[in-house]
């Protein structure tokens, strides 16, 4: 028994790290230049995208999968994703994607922003490039300030995923819960703490390793 | 002709005057100090000539070339802004060193990104040398006491050979006996025939090191000229009465 719940949820976990991974492969690039955006003097791109950051960190992120899978078809009339578990795959990525992203954004806006002043005209002064002066100067500076809360939002990520449950993607938490219906026990969904816990766990190794390389200046 | 003419430069932000139709020239190998009370322009005027501020009116002529006029300003791209800066060297009081490189990368990569060299570890030991951090090289700044940063500071503005090395109150965030050390470094570039301009509070040193000197008060010019005329025998009064009541606190 405890072999083919482990088998069962083992596949609903596949899922997870499948949303996990693609959530951050999209958001971590695409916060940059909603950042930088959000950081412009020109109204008519700073505005829009500042009201995107807000919409999405005030509202909850189930009420944004469900709106972001259910609206299409609601609004306009057109089922966009599909009524296939690929197509709820697909929705609840865009969904994820767009919420961390807009996270990111605000973390990496922070962290450009604590830069000193001094490092920027240190590189004016010795005749660098703005682009060198990002690239070479800059972006290090940058991401040993973020990584920590990066490392927050990414755990936080991996429990975030469960809510994909709320429009039918089969992750983890719902393998373990189909044991209920089926098998009338209950253990299988408290096991697959287990494996958010293994997962969180390499996570926070990992990061502590990358904060660990950067610590060798201030 | 002079190295560097600056003339009538005037700054304001907003409705605030911060320098008023300031003007001085420099001789090439000559060091000028720059002295006033803190917030009367001496540092936004440094910075004006490293185009880190623009002013709103004036000339500034380097080598007999228009290094920046009121008018041609608004034509000059990122680009030329920064083959102009190159022509003087800016040293901050705050050091602003990167802390990811060490010493001897800090004095380096200028030399790469900018100068394009590819051989700049000799020339960078060679300054290290010469600032006296040959023991130091490969530590990162947070490594150094502030005496050692400001040097390696000094070290990485000379690297790219600047006509004119400006100094923005390089002593005002160090202890005084780390003070020494930095202000030591700069009285030998003086003697070694660098060209330098100084924004300082130390009047004595000033009186040492330079050869000319402007002092400035509430963004106004109150004098100009050699060390003799403007802090010896002072023959401006403002000047007198700010020298004595320094003297005797």
């Amino acid at each position: 028994m405890f072999t083919s719940v482990t088998l069962a949820l083992w596949q609903g976990f596949l899922v997870t790290i499948k949303l996990f991974a693609l959530t951050l492969l999209f958001s971590l690039p695409l916060g940059l230049p909603i950042a930088i955006g959000a950081m412009s003097n020109n109204k008519i791109i700073k505005l829009p995208l500042q009201f995107l950051i807000w919409v999405i960190r005030g509202t909850p992120l189930m009420l944004q999968l469900l709106v972001i899978y259910y609206g299409p078809g609601i609004f306009f009339g057109i089922n966009i994703w599909g009524t296939g578990e690929n197509g709820r795959f697909i929705a609840s990525l865009v969904a994820f994607v767009v919420n961390y992203a807009c996270y990111f954004a605000e973390i990496y806006r922070g962290g450009i922003q604590s830069i000193p002043v001094g490092q920027f005209e240190a590189g004016k002064v010795l005749g660098m490039t703005s682009f060198q002066i990002m690239k070479d100067i800059v972006l290090l500076q940058v991401i040993k300030k973020i990584i920590p809360p990066i490392s927050n939002e990414v755990i936080t990520l991996v429990k975030d995923t469960s809510l994909a449950r709320v429009i039918a993607v089969y992750e983890i938490i719902w393998s373990g819960q189909a044991f209920i219906k089926s098998n009338g026990i209950i253990w299988p969904l408290f096991y697959t703490g287990a494996f958010y816990l293994l997962f969180s766990f390499l996570l926070t190794v990992g990061f502590a390793k990358m904060e660990k390389k950067l610590s060798y200046f201030r | 002709m002079a190295l560097l003419e600056v003339r009538n430069i005037t700054k304001t932000y907003g409705s605030e005057t911060v320098l008023n139709n300031i003007s001085f020239d420099l001789e090439k190998f000559e060091t000028l100090s720059i002295l006033g009370s803190s917030g009367s322009g001496k540092t936004t005027l440094l910075r004006c000539l490293n185009y880190l501020e623009i002013p709103d009116d004036g000339e500034i002529i380097l080598d007999n070339e228009v290094y920046f006029s009121k008018d041609k300003v608004s034509t000059y791209d990122e680009d030329t802004i920064r083959q102009k800066r190159l022509h003087f060297g800016m040293v901050f009081q705050q050091f602003n060193l990167f802390p990811q490189y060490t010493a001897l990368e800090n004095v380096q990569l200028a030399l790469k990104l900018v100068k394009k060299e590819k051989d700049t570890q000799d020339k960078a030991i060679e300054l290290l040398k010469k600032m006296g951090l040959e023991n130091r090289m490969d530590h990162y700044p947070h490594q150094l006491s502030g005496g050692q940063q400001q040097r390696v500071a000094i070290a990485r503005a000379l690297a790219l050979e600047p006509d004119i090395l400006c100094f923005d109150e390089p002593t005002s965030a160090l202890d005084p006996e780390l003070t020494s050390e930095v202000l030591k470094v700069i009285k030998e570039l003086a003697n070694s025939k660098t060209t330098m301009i100084i924004v300082t509070h130390e009047i004595n040193f000033a009186k040492e090191v330079s050869d000319k000197i402007l002092f400035m008060d509430n963004a106004e010019q109150l004098d100009f000229g050699s060390v003799q005329e403007v802090l010896i025998n002072p023959r401006n009064q403002r000047i007198e009465e700010f020298l004595n009541s320094n003297k005797s606190e």
